[in-house]
């Protein structure tokens, strides 16, 4: 009796875990949908952008770079790492948390800037300095959060407090497929012609013999630090992008493999629930059989 | 030849389309081009755009970007544009309001500029979008 009554529990208990795992699967392809459509949406900005800034920087002088491309020695240098606020989201965070260790011992002194708090209680273990912490939000990252968190890594590399600037993200390959991906952000490198392919390099070739004379209005050496700080910030917002869709990515499909799992449970206790209730009523008719019989003899 | 334009916002691709003649908000100032413009790249400030193709006129409010010339292939890119008439008027008179209130109270100095920028947002796209009803009151 107790036995069949404690399958019940437990069908319940898996059916109300997948109910929720099952909700939250279809939150995460949601979100997720989203979240790719407005990284498609960005991209041809994201390539005018860094093309415009090949071109200036392709034609000034070399000793008037800009600050933001000047290497600095110290031996000091900075990380943002970009998490998720929540788990759930299967090896996702284990995988960066790993990435994050191996940064951390190869480098002697590194400062944090830390968005998301799965991350931030990992780099407060470390006993590291933490410049800066954000909440990465569970929502589609707006570009208004990005302001903060590059006026934090100018602060700390214009005002040479650092050597270098990486970012350490989820890259987001394909729904089933997210590693990740540790990338410099300052001192600012182009993407150079082996891995922008050839033909932007064809294109900007082609701009300077078509048009060798092209006016800067007002002059390159006071646009140049506009447009390379409009760069940064698109950067770091195509990395809270790739960040997010990754993280929904990671959930969707783990989410999906719980959800298989408990109605895996569920199909096998209700195979058990029946069994002992198949085995109670016979056991039952046994009995009354037993009793007709006694009472027939006697 | 005509002039190629497009205008690329972060969100997606706002126009792209042949032109005859383009004016922008520069930093040094209004500017117009025409077509063989010589090459050019410049800072956008916030204002109004305007595309003309023979007769007709196409309006846009933008709050600033970058600008490129280029043998006849004209790229904006803009942090934020709308054409008149896609602005919502009773939406851009509410953050109008909004943000004339936010800068009345003495916030930090970044919820000011926050602030401001969106007032300017605001005003710009009003004015685009009054200018086109008035136009078409007429015609």
């Amino acid at each position: 009796m107790a036995n069949i009554s404690l399958i019940k529990r437990r069908i319940q208990t898996a059916q109300n875990v997948s109910k929720t795992t099952r909700a939250m699967q279809m939150i995460a392809t949601s979100k997720l949908k989203r979240a790719q459509d407005s990284a498609v949406a960005s991209k041809p900005y994201v390539e005018k952008l860094t093309f415009l800034t090949r071109n200036i920087t392709d034609r000034i002088d070399p000793e008037n770079i800009s600050d933001y491309m000047k290497q600095v020695d110290i031996n000091v240098r900075l990380l943002v790492v970009v998490s998720p606020d929540k788990g759930l989201c299967g090896g996702l965070i284990t995988n960066l948390l790993k990435e994050l260790l191996r940064y951390d011992n190869s480098f002697n002194n590194v400062k944090y800037i830390v968005i998301g708090k799965k991350a931030e209680k990992t780099v407060a273990k470390l006993g590291k300095e933490i410049v800066g912490s954000f909440d990465f939000g569970t929502t589609l990252p707006i570009f208004e959060n990005v302001y903060p968190i590059v006026k934090l890594i100018n602060d700390q590399f214009l005002g040479k407090n650092v050597s270098g600037v990486d970012v350490l993200y989820t890259n987001f390959f394909s729904v089933f497929s997210q590693k990740p991906n540790l990338s410099s952000l300052l001192p600012i490198k182009l993407p150079d012609d082996q891995t922008s392919g050839k033909d932007v390099k064809d294109t900007l070739d082609k701009i300077k013999r078509n048009s060798p004379y092209t006016l800067f209005e007002p002059s390159p050496d006071e646009l140049l630090p506009s447009l390379l700080s409009h760069y940064l910030e698109m950067a770091m917002f195509q990395y809270l992008l790739e960040s997010y869709a990754s993280e929904q990515g990671a959930r969707m499909i783990s989410m999906k493999n719980a959800t298989e799992n408990a109605y895996e449970i569920i199909d096998y206790l209700k195979l058990e629930y029946n069994k002992k209730r198949q085995e109670k009523i016979t056991n039952e008719i046994l009995d009354i059989g037993g009793g007709a019989m006694a009472l027939a003899y006697e | 030849m005509n002039l190629h334009l497009e205008i690329i916002t972060p969100e997606k691709i706002i126009f792209e389309s042949e032109a005859d003649e383009i004016i922008v908000p520069t930093l040094n100032g209004q500017i117009g081009i025409l077509p063989n413009h010589i090459g050019l790249l410049t800072k956008i400030i916030p204002g109004e755009l305007i595309i003309r193709k023979g007769s007709a006129q196409t309006l846009l409010a933008i709050t600033g970007g970058f600008l490129e010339v280029n043998n006849n292939n004209v790229s904006i890119l803009a942090d934020y544009a709308v054409k008149a008439e896609d602005v919502e008027i009773a939406r851009a008179q509410e953050a109008q309001k909004r943000a004339e209130k936010l800068m009345q109270e003495k916030t930090t100095e970044k919820d000011f500029k926050v602030a401001q920028a969106e007032l300017i947002k605001s005003i710009l796209e009003l004015r685009v979008a009054g200018k086109i009803k008035k136009r078409s009151s007429q015609s």
